[in-house]
């Protein structure tokens, strides 16, 4: 039996980081009544965004990507959860067809 | 083998992280609003969510001046801005009737019935959301659409420009306002109305006196109103804020005529946006009526029947309307507390036009 050395090690870990896709990450963002909350960080193409509606009312999201492109996520009862992937890097304005209030805008990195 | 475990030790996070992400999904715990009777603190509380604002917001763009506002009143009441020369702004949104005309379906173009109510223009400094069916963004955009309506004043902008520049006076307060050698133009037209518009807001009300401590300013049916349309009647969950709207857009399930509302600008995907219409402000109510966007509920008594019954049901029927069932006193406090949110109108001077 052969032991793995310093060496084995390190070639697997840069196997591994090259063959393994980047890691998307899930984001949750709550609303509260009319306020989607900021997003906080800025996510990635890949990257899926959870909306989770703590309201005692209804919202019916929509995102507007830079390249013009609008998203629109379903009528969304209280205590219900949506979610997007996102597919393209830019500025995404957030809105509500329901509640024109609600506005929130981040951006989308390549990677 | 340490290379087989890494890549064991990666699948098992990205499994974990989607379980985690996945076990999050159900997790939502609505606000819902507790019908109990409020606790002092509690009431303390909502009261603040209806406080007056101690300013009228005016955006950067379009900012408050004197004269613009002065110059706003004019063209307001000007019936020059319609093709006939006989309909102005306040032929429909009259400072007698609340800034309305009190007619179920307001009247356009020769005399021909429009499909909508004409919605009252004070508070709308705060709006976020323009016409019943929310097309304008800004109040800026909002001042063409009427005069440039063929089935409402039936104007081209380029006409009025050329009318208001023929007009002696005109000039000399367009100057005052804005500057510049040849300063009327359809951008300085509806500046000045949107900043007009900005100015016509709501006067103090019984409520608003009761909300800043006086206690003896409002009844006890007022008071019980009040807690209904927070609590069991649900009113507030869109004719929230000191405005009593949120300017939120809600199919209230009315008899469906051809006309789609915010439906016939959303994606037809968008279903909650059929036969949907703005919430109207509460503030200044005509006790009298109609209401609804056109005018299909006739009193108060037609418009709490219609939302204890919860409206027709159907696929776009707003999520918030429910059927509650409500007492006769219910009935009346509710109508009381509307009265509490009346103020006495301000008087109105009407301006010499140029």
């Amino acid at each position: 039996m052969t032991f793995p050395t310093l060496r084995h090690v390190a070639f697997a870990g840069l196997l591994l980081f090259s063959a393994a896709p980047a890691l998307a990450a899930e984001i949750e963002i709550p609303i509260h009544h009319t306020e989607v909350a900021d997003i906080g960080v800025t996510p990635k193409v890949g990257d899926t965004l959870t909306f989770v509606n703590h309201a005692d009312i209804a919202h019916n999201l929509y995102l507007t990507f830079e390249d013009g492109t609008v998203q629109t996520l379903d009528t969304q009862p209280p205590g219900t959860t949506k979610r997007t992937t996102l597919a393209r890097e830019g500025h995404v304005i957030v809105r509500c067809w329901i509640h024109p209030i609600i506005r929130m805008e981040f951006d989308v990195s390549d990677k | 083998m340490i290379g087989r475990r890494l890549l064991t030790l990666w699948a098992a996070s990205v499994t974990l992280a989607a379980y985690a992400a996945t076990a999050g999904l159900g997790g939502a715990t609505p606000d819902v609003a507790v019908e109990r009777p409020l606790s002092s603190a509690d009431l303390a509380a909502l009261k603040q969510k209806f406080r007056r604002p101690a300013a009228t917001p005016f955006p950067k763009g379009n900012p408050f001046t004197e004269e613009k506002a002065a110059l706003g009143k004019s063209l307001f009441f000007d019936p020059r801005l319609s093709r006939s020369g006989s309909v102005s702004c306040a032929t429909c949104h009259n400072p007698s009737l609340g800034w309305s005309d009190g007619l179920g379906k307001a009247v356009g173009f020769e005399m021909k019935p429009l499909a909508r109510r004409t919605p009252p223009v004070r508070n709308l400094a705060w709006g976020a959301a323009f016409q019943w069916d929310g097309r304008a963004d800004t109040l800026e955009m909002q001042a063409r659409m009427p005069i440039t309506a063929p089935d409402e004043m039936n104007m081209t902008m380029d006409l009025v420009v050329e009318r208001l520049k023929a007009a002696p006076g005109y000039g000399p307060m367009f100057q005052r306002a804005f500057g510049g050698d040849d300063p009327i133009s359809a951008r300085t037209i509806t500046a000045a109305l949107a900043t007009f518009q900005r100015t016509l807001v709501s006067r103090e009300a019984p409520f608003d006196r009761w909300i800043a401590g006086d206690e003896t300013a409002i009844g006890p049916d007022a008071r019980r109103g009040f807690e209904l349309f927070n609590g069991k009647a649900r009113c507030a969950a869109c004719h929230s804020s000191w405005r009593f709207t949120d300017d939120s857009f809600h199919d209230i399930g009315l008899t469906a005529t051809a006309d789609l509302g915010r439906g016939k600008f959303a994606p037809p995907s968008v279903v909650a946006m059929r036969n949907a219409f703005k919430t109207p402000s509460l503030r200044d109510l005509r006790m009298q009526g109609p209401y609804g966007h056109d005018g299909q509920l006739k009193d108060l008594g037609a418009v709490i029947e219609h939302y204890a019954k919860g409206g027709e049901k159907r696929e776009s029927l707003s999520f918030e309307m429910k059927p509650v069932e409500l007492s006769d006193r219910e009935r009346r406090e509710l109508v009381a507390f509307l009265d509490s949110i009346r103020a006495e109108p301000a008087a109105v001077e009407l301006p010499q036009l140029p």
